[in-house]
């Protein structure tokens, strides 16, 4: 085993036998999420391994990872599923996906509202989350066991420079990156939109470091958090402009969902250290329309199968003892 | 804390369909209005007294339409979005918007109508009701505060995606702007 970087916790897969003693090594600390039974802090803010690891390598959570760390087979199962999925017209397609956030469906939650208190709702965090679950599971019904990379936007060169390379280059082995753009197809929205999507991204050296990331993070109260992760969220979606910088067609970037990831697993990491905050029971309970989950429902990644990791490697279930 | 009208959404004027295909948003030409506060008393974070966090909230913000970010300035009006973002400049911090990017709909679609709601409505609210953004601005107002009993507050927009459906003038709207401290 080795720690792919200085910052995320390595997942190893293995069975549960051989990582006998590394479980041992990562077991401390007092709970506050279910699901997480025990974890310890590693060292810099990020490093932490979870319960959920070690399912992960019982083989029962699927593992998100850097999309900077992706094997060739990695990236190339990757492409495949967004290569399957955009070339579906029915709502197991790209297209029925990216439609519901913005045009023409409308459903995702930005900016808090709420119609019926002065209380902030907070959906925006929960709703991705159900929603992003949703095109992990649509990926891995053409692509058995891909699972959806996360785009660490804090990363600078010589590691990465601003849109990382899978996403940019606009053909692979002769063919359109299905990564790079997609078709959009919606001629009776007022206007039609029938074209490819686009970015103009900004100068590598505005997007978020990793500062930025700490200042979040450090946030104990849940509303706090909210507020300062979506912003940043917002800060990336206009950094990345063109298409990815308005909601309404935001989702049909295929850079959409990486991005997206990276704040879930933001997310996910607050929640390690603090548990899932003073969520009112309003909130709790409400429907993350158009998915059958209420916010409760997907308060803990693992129950959702999966968790975060940096790199993943496979390792023989064999040793020396 | 300040207030201003709200204008109504540009989109709103849209009359009938639209066939010409609309283009991916850009970034603009940078030729947003900025606004200002008249001068906001800020004796409440003056030298002898104790805060530990001051915020300026933003609520009622208009977000349908350009996404941009919003710089912050503090007793600096004429700041613009060529002004360096230091202290020295008064710059106090940045909050982003993700902008619905214009009306894709038909006439009415993004008029917010949520103060005529029954009782029993349950549907979700608009996804264009205002929004609100709070800014941590405590160590400019603090060194502000030092020298001055009030302050301006400037919001510079630098547009980061617009199209031709959004209002490339009028992209910050808002309805209020306040101080918060925490001790």
């Amino acid at each position: 085993m080795r720690l792919d970087d200085n910052r995320i916790a390595f997942v190893a897969h293995c069975s549960l036998s051989a990582c006998a003693n590394t479980r041992r090594e990562l077991v401390g600390g007092a709970p506050s999420l279910p699901g997480i039974t025990k974890y310890r802090r590693l060292g810099w803010n990020e490093r932490w391994a979870t319960e959920g690891a070690f399912k992960a390598m019982a083989g029962e959570l699927r593992v998100r990872l850097g999309v900077h760390n992706l094997s060739d087979d990695q990236v190339k199962a990757f492409r495949d599923a967004y290569r399957q999925m955009m070339q579906i017209s029915d709502n197991r397609g790209y297209q029925f996906f990216a439609g519901l956030h913005g045009v023409p469906s409308w459903y995702c939650w930005h900016h808090q509202h709420n119609a019926h208190s002065a209380q902030q709702m907070r959906l925006f965090l929960p709703w991705h989350r159900a929603y992003l679950y949703n095109f992990e599971m649509a990926m891995r019904d053409r692509v058995p066991g891909v699972t959806l990379p996360w785009w660490d936007w804090t990363l600078r060169p010589p590691r990465q420079r601003g849109i990382p390379g899978i996403f940019g280059v606009p053909t692979v082995g002769g063919q359109p990156n299905p990564l790079a753009a997609f078709r959009i197809n919606l001629p009776n929205t007022n206007p039609p939109l029938v074209r490819n999507t686009k970015r103009q991204p900004g100068n590598p050296n505005d997007l978020p470091e990793q500062s930025k990331v700490d200042d979040v993070l450090s946030r104990t109260d849940w509303n706090d958090f909210n507020n300062a992760i979506e912003d940043v969220h917002d800060d990336v979606h206009g950094w990345v402009s063109g298409d990815m910088g308005v909601v309404g067609t935001a989702a049909f970037d295929p850079i959409f969902w990486s991005h997206h990831a990276m704040i879930d697993r933001m997310w996910w990491l607050w929640q390690v250290r603090n548990g899932s905050g003073n969520i009112s029971t309003d909130l709790l309970d409400t429907v993350l329309a158009p998915f059958n989950f209420r916010v409760r429902d997907v308060l803990n990644v693992n129950d959702l199968g999966y968790d975060y990791a940096a790199a993943q490697v496979v390792a023989s279930a064999g040793g020396t003892g | 804390m300040t207030k201003t009208p709200r204008k109504a959404p540009a989109a709103a004027a849209q009359a009938s369909k639209r066939r010409r295909p609309l283009a991916a948003p850009t970034r603009g030409k940078g030729s947003a209005r900025t606004f200002t506060t008249r001068p906001i008393p800020v004796e409440f974070a003056g030298p002898e007294h104790r805060f530990v966090r001051a915020d300026i909230e933003i609520s009622g913000i208009f977000h349908g339409e350009a996404s941009y970010e919003g710089r912050i300035f503090l007793n600096n009006p004429k700041a613009d979005a060529k002004t360096p973002k230091d202290l020295p400049n008064g710059y106090a911090g940045s909050f982003h918007i993700f902008g619905h990017g214009g009306c894709l709909g038909d006439v009415g679609h993004c008029e917010v109508s949520g103060h005529n709601r029954e009782p029993y409505d349950f549907r979700p609210p608009h996804p264009l009701t205002p929004a609100m953004k709070s800014v941590t601005v405590t160590t400019a107002l603090r060194e502000i505060a030092k020298s001055s009993k009030a302050v301006t507050v400037t919001v510079v927009p630098v547009v980061t995606a617009i199209n031709e459906l959004c209002d490339a003038e009028n992209v910050f709207r808002c309805e209020n702007i306040q101080f918060v401290t925490y001790n």
